[in-house]
This record gives structure tokens, C-alpha cells and sequence, in this order.
């Protein structure tokens, strides 16, 4: 925007309203920010992301109010084009040493899977680390910035220690690993010369998840460890090595109950991903809820009003336009496959048509996988920073008057990788 | 002189001062309420910093982050006026667009160039490049990762046919028949045959030499010679070191498109698509020299070169179905013509007599 439509778009300005959060964002610019992105990426060939990245941020940080001030994003496109480019020649060498690696049949070419694996989930959460470093050096508030120090690597091995112990205990340390990790980023956060912590504490979180833990993953174990008991494992280790035809009869012979302990384990598995699908947002608006409530900058505290009402509007109305842009989309595609079928018949060559049908696969299917992930930005997405947002309320404002600036613009490295590691955040 | 108010922050410390701004003829003036001198902005160093659309926010360049905001539409107009530094009417904005847009058209430009030229030339040039010892290496690697995929047990047998008592006079069959077809390619490293427990009329050759023919092949095959043309097509594959260089674009092009894409799709489909698409087109041409080596290794050992000709229209018969860019070979039709054209006639004699013939067929017999 110029000054001129600035100045043009001015009505009068509503009084701030002191201590509170608000979204000032309307729906439809969204809208046309995120539609006009998808195109362009299509165009683009994906390179636009960097653009329509810096142009979400500048919307979503700009329109959120605090306190009767506005945050300002100050990234800029070039720089995550930079970054992107400095993590692909960082990259380039690794990818080709694991595929060295991997072609080697001794004990390095045996561990290069899991080295890999490895070593691709701590780049991950350092790339993490990073960004997030990078983001809030590019978020100003009244004239100074906020910045993050520490070190990513630090990081990197903590948070990936604490996603092992999240998976020794089937979700059950989720709380501690959010916790510690949350304190670990939040006293490394300043705004200005304003230091940052976290307060919520785990075992709230453990309490309030609970049921949700024991709906989604209790009956996985139950039906895992039903099932487990119910066979007679030696029979049917013996029964699958005997080997020629007939496997299934054999195993029902030895193991009367088999056919049983499947059907339940498959019932259990079933319950879990629907319930999974059921509960995401009640899931999410706890997290949110939770996280914002526990941020503490100095003196300045936050609670949170979210309801899980307004999480599961949002994808109520995520699956309302998903399902009128199926039904759009379907009218399109019939039309366009109308219109090659009488074009081909102009093409002497099978393998000209063939060439066709496949180019308008792939650009179908781009147009799908672009398609809901805007009507995921625009409604779930934004949803929840603006809901997230609206629902803080702020104590202890009057420290946010006399904060001194401190703190240097980073490099976009982390972005870069993040984004080459598909780790993407905001 | 026209002056208004708004609110300034002087990126030092998160204060928020109501000022008057002055516009004076240079620069603007800001002044606290109590008329003390708080800083002066030339409008030729002024930028406009993002903002909700009911604000004007102006920054004075550079790194620093103070910020000027002036909430009175009619004030900032004023400003307008006067900061001619200021993009007024976006042409500045305009014309970087353009530039980024050109600029990202010629970058997809040459990342197309590069996945159509650039990649199968590399290839092309690195393969010749490479130590036997290393292709050996690199087509041990790949059979260990075939076998795995393929299992070791089909239906209580071994995966490799050949190994049982009733097996093994066709074993040694096929080794004859490969010695004989060795003897003329020229090769130099041994050429090893195994055959495959899979019912698919198929016939594969690994990096350094190894090749695998499936057991439906040899089930479709009338005559030794029809087999023989299809063993010699691959020993084509293996001399022009064709795995190498398509295990090297597979890398380069699965790099190319993870990095390409970031994760705007969220998925790997596309990379996979794309990659399908691309390395059938690659290996067009690449079958059709196959065969022209496949005809001539045969015509120098006095086979029936034409009869890969008379397999492959069999075996097109049965399985012609799916999109002919997706499957490996080109079109059966021309490449049996350009089959004819290059072969010779054969001695008369087919490449192995009936009996071995016969004990071929029944080389997956299991006993």
C-alpha cells in the first residue's frame, strides 16, 4: 500500500483500547492476499512462497493491536530468498555424502539410514530455533524490536532428547517436553531490555489432557495389548515358518483366537484416528490456551479467554468451503476435460495426447493441493491467531512503557532450512 | 506553517510520545508537548513503514526503528504532499515488481532448462567418468536394496531360480547361452544371469553387469533366440553404462524438486509424478539404442536378431494397457520395425539345441 491509498483508506481512528489484544484483519484483503499468492506460486513454480510468506506476516503482525499499539513485521522477502539459497549450499554437500554413504554395503552404509535420520531431526529442530530467532528479531512493537539468544545446536539436542522420552512414553511426557521446552526459548526471549519466561506448568497441562490422551491413545494400547496377548506367539511364529501354501488356515489352526485380535486391534485403531480427527481442535485450543497463558515478559502477565467453541468454528467453516471448492473444482476439471478431448483430436501423435493428459494431472493436482491449503490459511489459520490473540488479556502493561531497545536483526538462515526441511512454522 | 499531531517512538526506548509535527520547508519537525526539540526528519530520507491501512507509519530509513505515526487522514495527506522521497503513487513499487517478475520468470526458465538439459548432459559426461570398481559397487548396493523389496521367500521358494536339483540343468543353460553372447560384447568385466521367481515378462540389468530375467519372460519365450535378443538388450543397457547414469539423474532430480517445491504443497506427490514422467522420457531414446545394440551383439553371434522383435509384440498383446509415456519402452510397434530394419538373417541354427532349450523352460521348476 502507498501513501496515497494510506491516506484514502483513513476513517476515523477508534481510541485505543488500553491492555487489550485485538485483530483488526478483515476477512476479504485475506482472501485476496492469499488467492493472488496461489496463483502467483503456480506461475512461479513455488518461488513466489518467499513474497507470500513476507506478505502474510506483514497482514497478521500489522493488524494485531496490543495495548492501542500496532506490531510491525520488518522482514523482507530478499532476505528468506537469501537464507533459502544459503541453506540449499549448506545442503547440497550433506545430501550428496548420505547418498555416497548409502551406496557403501559396509557398517557406514548400514548406519547412513539412521545417521541420516539423525542428523536430518536435529538440522530440523535447529532450523526451528532459528526461524523462530529470526522472526522475533523482525518483530518490532513501539520502536524496538524483540530478539532471541541462545544456542540452536543447544536446542537442537534437547528438543530432539525430549521428543525420544515423548515416544518411550506414548505421548504421556508430552506436557514436561512442552514445558521445558517452551522455558528453554522464553528465557532466551527479550523484548528490548524486558526479559521473557514461561510459567504454565505441565502437570495442569498433563491434567487437562488426560482425557483426551485416553480417548485418542488408550484404546490403540488397549487393542495393541489385547491383541498381543490374545495370540500364542510361538504357534504362529512356527505356523508362518513352515512356509508353502495355506498360511492362513495353519494360523487359524494353532491360533483359535487370531482372526479376533486382528478384527479388535483393527476396531481400536480405527476409534483412534477418528477420535484423533475428532478431538485435533479441542487439542489445539488447549495448547494455545495453555502456551499464551503461561508468556511472561518482566512484570507483564497473560491470560487467555480462548474458548474451543470458536477453534471448532473455524474448521467447521475450513470444511464448508473445502467442500464447495471440491464441488467448483469438479465442474472446472469436467469443462477443461471437455475442452482437451475436442483439442487432442487435432494431435496426430498418442504420445502428444498422452503428454497432455499428464501435464493437466499434475497441474490439477497443484491446483487441489494449493487450493486447501489457502482455505486452511484463511480460515483455520487465521482463526487461530486472531482468536488466540483476541482472547489475551494483559496484566502489568505499564512495564511495556519504559523498555530500553536492545537486540540486532539475525540472519534468515534458520527459515531457510526450516523450509528446505519442510519444519515450516508461520 | 502546517503542523498536527501524532505519535512518535524514538527506537530507544518503547516510550510513547504524542508530538507535534511540524512541516517546515526541509524536513519535519517534531516537538513534545511541552515544545521541546525531539528530532528533525529530512523528506528526503523518509520511508514509509508497514502499517494497518488507518495508520501512516514513517520510518527514517536505515536500520533505525524509529517510528512516526500520524492517525488524522487529512495530516497525513499533508505530508503527502510535501515528502516527495515518499513512493507516492507506487511507480518506485511498480517498477521493483517488474523486476522481481522478470527476474523469477528467467529463474524458472533455467531451472527448466537445467532438469531438461543441464542434468541428463551431466549425467551423461560424469558416467563415462566413473571407475568400473565404483559401478560394480553402486549395482551391488542397488541389487541388495532389489532383493529386499522383492523379499527372499516367494511362496516357500528362493527368490533366485536355479538352485534345485530339477533346476539346475537350466542353470546351466543359461550359462551357456550367456558365454556365448559375452564372447562379443565388449565388456570388461564378467556379465553374471540369474533368474527371477516373478511373474511379470520382464528382464532387468543392474549397474556393473548383473542382469535378471523373470521367470514370466522365460515362460512367454518360444525360442531361445527370442530370450537370447532380450539378454542382449540388456547387456545393451550394461555396456552403455544406462543404469549409472539413470541412478545419477535420479538423484540430481529428486534434489532439484524437493529444494524446488519447499513445502507450499506439502507433499512428495508431485516430486514423484514429475520424476515418473521425466525419467520414461529420459529412457525412450535410451531403449531404442538398447536394441540397436541388442540386434547387432545378435547378428555377430549368427542369432535370429528378429525374434525380440516377435517377444515383444507377444507380450504387448497381453499386457498393451496404460499410458505408453508412463511405461519404459517406447512404442512396440516402432521399435519392432527399427528391429527388422537392423536385423540379418541368423545362421539357421537356433543359439541353444532343444535340449537345453527345454531344461531353460524349466529352470523355476522348484525341484
Amino acid at each position: 500500500m502507498n501513501l496515497r491509498e494510506a491516506v484514502a483508506s483513513a476513517t476515523a481512528y477508534p481510541a485505543p483500547a488500553l491492555a487489550k489484544v485485538r485483530f483488526l484483519g478483515q476477512d476479504a484483503p485475506y482472501w485476496r492476499l492469499l488467492i493472488r499468492g496461489a496463483l502467483l506460486l503456480i506461475c512461479t513454480l513455488g518461488i513466489y512462497r518467499f513474497w507470500l510468506t513476507t506478505d502474510i506476516r506483514r497482514f497478521l503482525w500489522g493488524n494485531t493491536e496490543i495495548a492501542g499499539d500496532h506490531l510491525e513485521y520488518t522482514g523482507t522477502a530478499l532476505e528468506l530468498l537469501v537464507g533459502f539459497l544459503i541453506a540449499i549450499a549448506i545442503l547440497l554437500p550433506i545430501n550428496i555424502l548420505f547418498f555416497l554413504a548409502a551406496l557403501d554395503l559396509g557398517l557406514i552404509g548400514n548406519l547412513s539410514g539412521v545417521i541420516a535420520f539423525t542428523l536430518l531431526a536435529l538440522l530440523g529442530q535447529f532450523a526451528i530455533y532459528r526461524a523462530r530467532r529470526y522472526r522475533l528479531s523482525r518483530t518490532v512493537y513501539r520502536g524496538v524490536r524483540f530478539y532471541q539468544t541462545g544456542s540452536a545446536w543447544a536446542y537442537a539436542l534437547y528438543a530432539v532428547m525430549w521428543w525420544v522420552v515423548i515416544a518411550l512414553t506414548v505421548g504421556l511426557a508430552y506436557p514436561w517436553a512442552q514445558m521445558n521446552l517452551e522455558r528453554f526459548k522464553m528465557r532466551r526471549t527479550y523484548y528490548g531490555d524486558l526479559p521473557g519466561y514461561f510459567e504454565g506448568s505441565a502437570l495442569a497441562l498433563f491434567l487437562r489432557g488426560l482425557p483426551l490422551w485416553l480417548l485418542v491413545i488408550g484404546p490403540l494400547l488397549g487393542g495393541i495389548a489385547a491383541a498381543a496377548h490374545a495370540i500364542d506367539w510361538p504357534a504362529l511364529a512356527e505356523a508362518v515358518n513352515e512356509g508353502g501354501s495355506g498360511l492362513g488356515a495353519r494360523v487359524e489352526a494353532t491360533n483359535p483366537g487370531f482372526g479376533r485380535a486382528i478384527i479388535f486391534f483393527f476396531g481400536a485403531a480405527v476409534w483412534s484416528a477418528l477420535a484423533a480427527a475428532v478431538f485435533y481442535p479441542a487439542f489445539q485450543a488447549m495448547m494455545l490456551r495453555w502456551w499464551s497463558a503461561g508468556l511472561r515478559f518482566g512484570e507483564v502477565t497473560v491470560t487467555s479467554r480462548l474458548r474451543t467453541g470458536q477453534i471448532y468454528r473455524a474448521y467447521f467453516r475450513f470444511l464448508l468451503y473445502g467442500i464447495l471448492f471440491a464441488i467448483g473444482f469438479s465442474f472446472v476439471a469436467f469443462a477443461a476435460v471437455g475442452a482437451v478431448n475436442t483439442l487432442t483430436g487435432k494431435f496426430s501423435s498418442a504420445e502428444a495426447e498422452e503428454l497432455l493428459t499428464i501435464s493437466a494431472a499434475v497441474v490439477g493436482y497443484m491446483i487441489i493441493a494449493l487450493g486447501y491449503s489457502t482455505i486452511y490459511q484463511a480460515t483455520v489459520k487465521l482463526a487461530l491467531w486472531r482468536r488466540g490473540m483476541e482472547a489475551a488479556e494483559i496484566s502489568g502493561i505499564a512495564a511495556l512503557d519504559r523498555v530500553k531497545a536492545a537486540g540486532r536483526p539475525t540472519s534468515a538462515l534458520g527459515e531457510g532450512l526450516a523450509d528446505a526441511l519442510h519444519v515450516g512454522g508461520i | 506553517m502546517i503542523s498536527g499531531s501524532g505519535i512518535f517512538f524514538d527506537g530507544t526506548s518503547s516510550a510513547r510520545q504524542e508530538v507535534t509535527v511540524e512541516l517546515a520547508p526541509a524536513d519535519l519537525v517534531l516537538r513534545s508537548r511541552e515544545g521541546q526539540l525531539l528530532a528533525q526528519w529530512p523528506y528526503a530520507e523518509l520511508n514509509q513503514a508497514h502499517s494497518p491501512d488507518q495508520v501512516l507509519r514513517l520510518g527514517r530509513g536505515g536500520e533505525s526503528l524509529a517510528r512516526l505515526e500520524i492517525r488524522d487522514p487529512v495530516f497525513a495527506a499533508a505530508i503527502d504532499e510535501k515528502a516527495t522521497a515518499v513512493d507516492r503513487t507506487g511507480a518506485v513499487q511498480r517498477r521493483m515488481n517488474m523486476k522481481v517478475a522478470a527476474l523469477v520468470i528467467l529463474a524458472v526458465g533455467s531451472i527448466g532448462a537445467m532438469i531438461l538439459f543441464a542434468l541428463p548432459t551431466l549425467a551423461t559426461r560424469l558416467t563415462p567418468l566413473l571407475p568400473y570398481g565404483v559401478e560394480r559397487k553402486l549395482g551391488e548396493a542397488v541389487d541388495a536394496q532389489l532383493r529386499a523389496s522383492l523379499g527372499s521367500d516367494i511362496a516357500g521358494m528362493p527368490l533366485e531360480c536355479g538352485e534345485a536339483v530339477g533346476e539346475r540343468p537350466g542353470r546351466a543353460a543359461l550359462s551357456v547361452l550367456i558365454a556365448r553372447l559375452e564372447a562379443e560384447a565388449a565388456w570388461p568385466m564378467p556379465l553374471r544371469a540369474g533368474v527371477m521367481r516373478r511373474q511379470e515378462p520382464n528382464a532387468i540389468a543392474l549397474p556393473g553387469g548383473q542382469i535378471y530375467v523373470f521367470e514370466g519372460l522365460i515362460a512367454k519365450a518360444h525360442t531361445p533366440d527370442e530370450l537370447a535378443g532380450v539378454i542382449a538388450h540388456e547387456i545393451g543397457h550394461v555396456v552403455r553404462r544406462d543404469g549409472v547414469k539413470a541412478l545419477l539423474e535420479t538423484a540430481g532430480l529428486s534434489f532439484l524438486f524437493g529444494m524446488l517445491f519447499g513445502d507450499f504443497v506439502g507433499g512428495g506427490a508431485i516430486v514423484i509424478a514429475a520424476r515418473s514422467v521425466l525419467q520414461s522420457s529420459y529412457s525412450r531414446e535410451t531403449e531404442a539404442a538398447a536394441d540397436a545394440y541388442g540386434v547387432a551383439l545378435m547378428n555377430k553371434v549368427g542369432g535370429k536378431a528378429e525374434a525380440l522383435g516377435a517377444l515383444l509384440s507377444r507380450i504387448d498383446a497381453l499386457h498393451g494397457v496404460g499410458p505408453a509415456i508412463l511405461r519404459d519402452h517406447p512404442q512396440t510397434a516402432q521399435r519392432v520395425a527399427a528391429i527388422r530394419s537392423l536385423a540379418k538373417p541368423g545362421a539357421g541354427r537356433p543359439l541353444l539345441d532343444d535340449a537345453q532349450w527345454a531344461s531353460l523352460k524349466k529352470i523355476c521348476a522348484g525341484r
